[in-house]
């Protein structure tokens, strides 16, 4: 994806979220996650990125 | 009770004007007008200062005694600056701007962003120089002064009434001498915001309004720090807030920080609540200067507009026309362009011309401007003001993934005012270049160029040839127009129409080293052009007195001057124009 494809899906992705509420977005990103994850190459992949996702996640 | 710095005056004097009162007969003013603008701010005087420059004369009313007062637009951009130069003001601008070229994001304290706005060796103008809004309108008021023969401000007269008829509106007006009423055959509305023209009418700017609110605060403090756009997402001084930093001429610093959520607005903008905000901003910033509040004001974005920008004989501009979100910096800026493309088009129609429907080309094509203004502004105020959780939450992703993760970092950049093209406009002519180069509706590119005439050589640059009324560049090998080309006398109206001649300028581009004889020639003495512009030898580019590429023709030979002439003169006369059914 380019900036401007990014920046359009980004801006659907919260428009989505806004929709959804609060509550139901949790599990409308764990499902968006579950379906990317799907489209990763293999489970290193997949681990890697997860890893990444959660790196300082908290700080 | 703790003791904060003191309040200080900005570094500007204003100067305050007295109210006139016109000759007037049973209440109405003897003499009537062409036209009248309402609105004394950056948009109004630009557009009377577009108006004069065509020799049109305006009168301009103004509900205040003198330019604005407090913090509001701070930036203007490169095209603006192109725009005022061409206004003749640009001087002031250059002597008083700071100018910058990017800047840094930071999230807790790291830098997540540094960004750059375009910028190369071709250009006269910094992307972005900072000027406060009142050394703005007073650098604007300085060359409208020099044109008091065409332009009368008229100071302390505030609109309170409009009647329209099909030959020109009536408005009522208010000064400490008295009220009048004045006749005017077109009225420009740049009265801002909270436009009178526009509530009078019964007008409604439609869109969104965002709930996030800002404190704007300017303070004095000498640092020699440059000017850049600083942005602080969640900093530590100020957990969970955003703080904007930009530094001002005379030693002028304004910060914009977000409110939390359910802060009370009136308790946020209190001393007591904003001087520690700023003291924790400056210590975490490393200032250890001394430095005095000056002004404090709060701020809510808005993405709002009007559907059309003409009703009748009246054209709305600016504030009064369309609310943009202040993140991006587009509300001044798109004010001067609708300044830059209304002046031209009521002058052509003022003089007879134009028909009256050219200015329903304003209208479109500045509509469809702000539509794109607003769609970047809504983008960056989602991001600095997220309207929702999901837009916050999803901000913190991005914010703490930027640094490891470069490819998110374009979603923080701030979006700035890029020039904007009118690609679907009526106006647009014939494009027979191809894709390469500026097509028809777009802004010409910066480029060096020579002037060479009889008084010598200057160096100018492609940016100040417009704003000399339609104006063709035919590309030759040496200065030397091919004959098609210097024919004076041919132009011809359109059958039957009674319109003047609009005037078609043609200069002469030398791609090659002029011949010994050939004067008042553009040089491309760089040999940028054919790369830049797409320009080969014996073609023809053709822009309005805007600067905006209005048609591209391959044969100068075939396209001659009196036929491209008495194109522009028919697409003028036109009731409606479009440039298909128009032979070019």
């Amino acid at each position: 994806m380019n900036p401007t494809e990014l920046d359009n899906a980004y801006s659907h992705l919260c428009h989505t979220m806004t929709r959804l509420g609060e509550t139901d977005s949790q599990l409308f990103l764990a499902r968006l996650a579950l379906l990317a994850m799907n489209r990763f190459e293999d489970a290193e992949d997949a681990k890697a990125w997860i890893d990444a996702a959660a790196a300082n996640v908290s700080s | 009770m703790t003791s904060y710095p003191e309040y200080v005056p900005y570094p500007f004097q204003a100067e305050h004007h007295v109210a006139t009162h016109p000759v007037c007969t049973n209440g109405l003013e003897d003499h009537s007008h062409r036209v009248v603008i309402a609105g004394g701010g950056p948009v109004g005087f630009a557009t009377a200062l577009g108006l004069a420059k065509q020799g049109v004369a305006s009168v301009v009313l103004e509900a205040d005694d003198s330019v604005c007062f407090g913090s509001r637009a701070i930036c203007v951009s490169r095209r603006s600056l192109e725009i005022l130069h061409r206004l003749g003001v640009g001087a002031g601008f250059d002597a008083v701007g700071l100018p910058w070229t990017g800047g840094r994001s930071f999230y807790k304290g790291q830098e997540v962003l540094r960004f750059e706005m375009p910028q190369d060796d071709n250009q006269q103008f910094a992307p972005m120089v900072n000027m406060a809004q009142y050394s703005i309108e007073k650098t604007l008021l300085d060359g409208v002064q020099a044109y008091h023969h065409l332009i009368e401000v008229r100071w302390q007269t505030a609109v309170t009434g409009i009647t329209r008829n099909e030959d020109g509106v009536r408005l009522a007006v208010k000064t400490p001498q008295g009220a009048y009423q004045l006749h005017t055959d077109w009225l420009v509305a740049a009265d801002g915001g909270r436009s009178t023209i526009r509530e009078g009418m019964g007008l409604r700017l439609q869109g969104t309004s965002y709930e996030g609110r800002y404190v704007i605060v300017d303070i004095l403090m000498k640092s020699p720090r440059p000017a850049e756009r600083l942005a602080y997402f969640d900093p530590p001084c100020n957990p969970g807030s955003t703080v904007l930093v930009h530094k001002q001429p005379g030693d002028v610093w304004r910060i914009d920080y977000q409110l939390r959520d359910g802060e009370d607005p009136e308790q946020a903008i209190l001393p007591h609540q904003v001087m520690p905000r700023v003291q924790s901003l400056l210590d975490m910033m490393g200032e250890t200067a001394a430095w005095n509040p000056i002004w404090v004001g709060l701020y809510k974005a808005n993405a709002l507009t009007l559907e059309r920008y003409r009703h009748g004989r009246v054209l709305f501009a600016g504030d009064a026309a369309h609310l943009v979100p202040i993140f991006g910096v587009r509300g001044f800026n798109s004010g001067i362009d609708d300044a830059d493309n209304l002046s031209w088009k009521l002058g052509q129609v003022v003089q007879g011309r134009a028909a009256p429907a050219l200015l329903e080309t304003y209208s479109s094509e500045r509509v469809a401007a702000t539509h794109e203004n607003l769609s970047y502004g809504t983008k960056s105020t989602e991001f600095m003001a997220p309207p929702s959780f999901a837009f916050d939450l999803m901000r913190r992703a991005v914010l703490s993934l930027a640094v490891k993760h470069p490819e998110l970092r374009s979603l923080i950049n701030p979006r700035q005012s890029a020039p904007i093209a009118y690609g679907d406009s009526p106006l647009n002519g014939p494009d027979e270049w191809g894709t390469h180069g500026p097509r028809p509706g777009t802004v010409l590119p910066e480029c060096p160029l020579t002037y060479v005439s009889t008084h010598g050589d200057h160096a100018v640059f492609l940016s100040d040839q417009a704003g000399h009324g339609f104006k063709a560049f035919v590309f030759t090998a040496d200065g030397v127009l091919p004959q098609a080309w210097c024919q004076v006398g041919v132009d011809r109206a359109a059958d039957g129409a009674m319109i003047a001649h609009a005037a078609l300028a043609v200069q002469a581009v030398s791609l090659g080293a002029p011949h010994p004889d050939a004067v008042d020639v553009l040089w491309d003495n760089t040999v940028q052009l054919p790369h830049l512009l797409g320009a080969q030898l014996g073609a023809v580019l053709l822009i309005r007195p805007d600067g905006h590429v209005m048609a591209r023709w391959r044969d100068a030979n075939v396209k001659s001057r009196a036929i491209v002439s008495a194109w522009i003169n028919q697409l003028l006369a036109a009731n409606q124009p479009t440039a298909i059914g128009v032979t070019p």
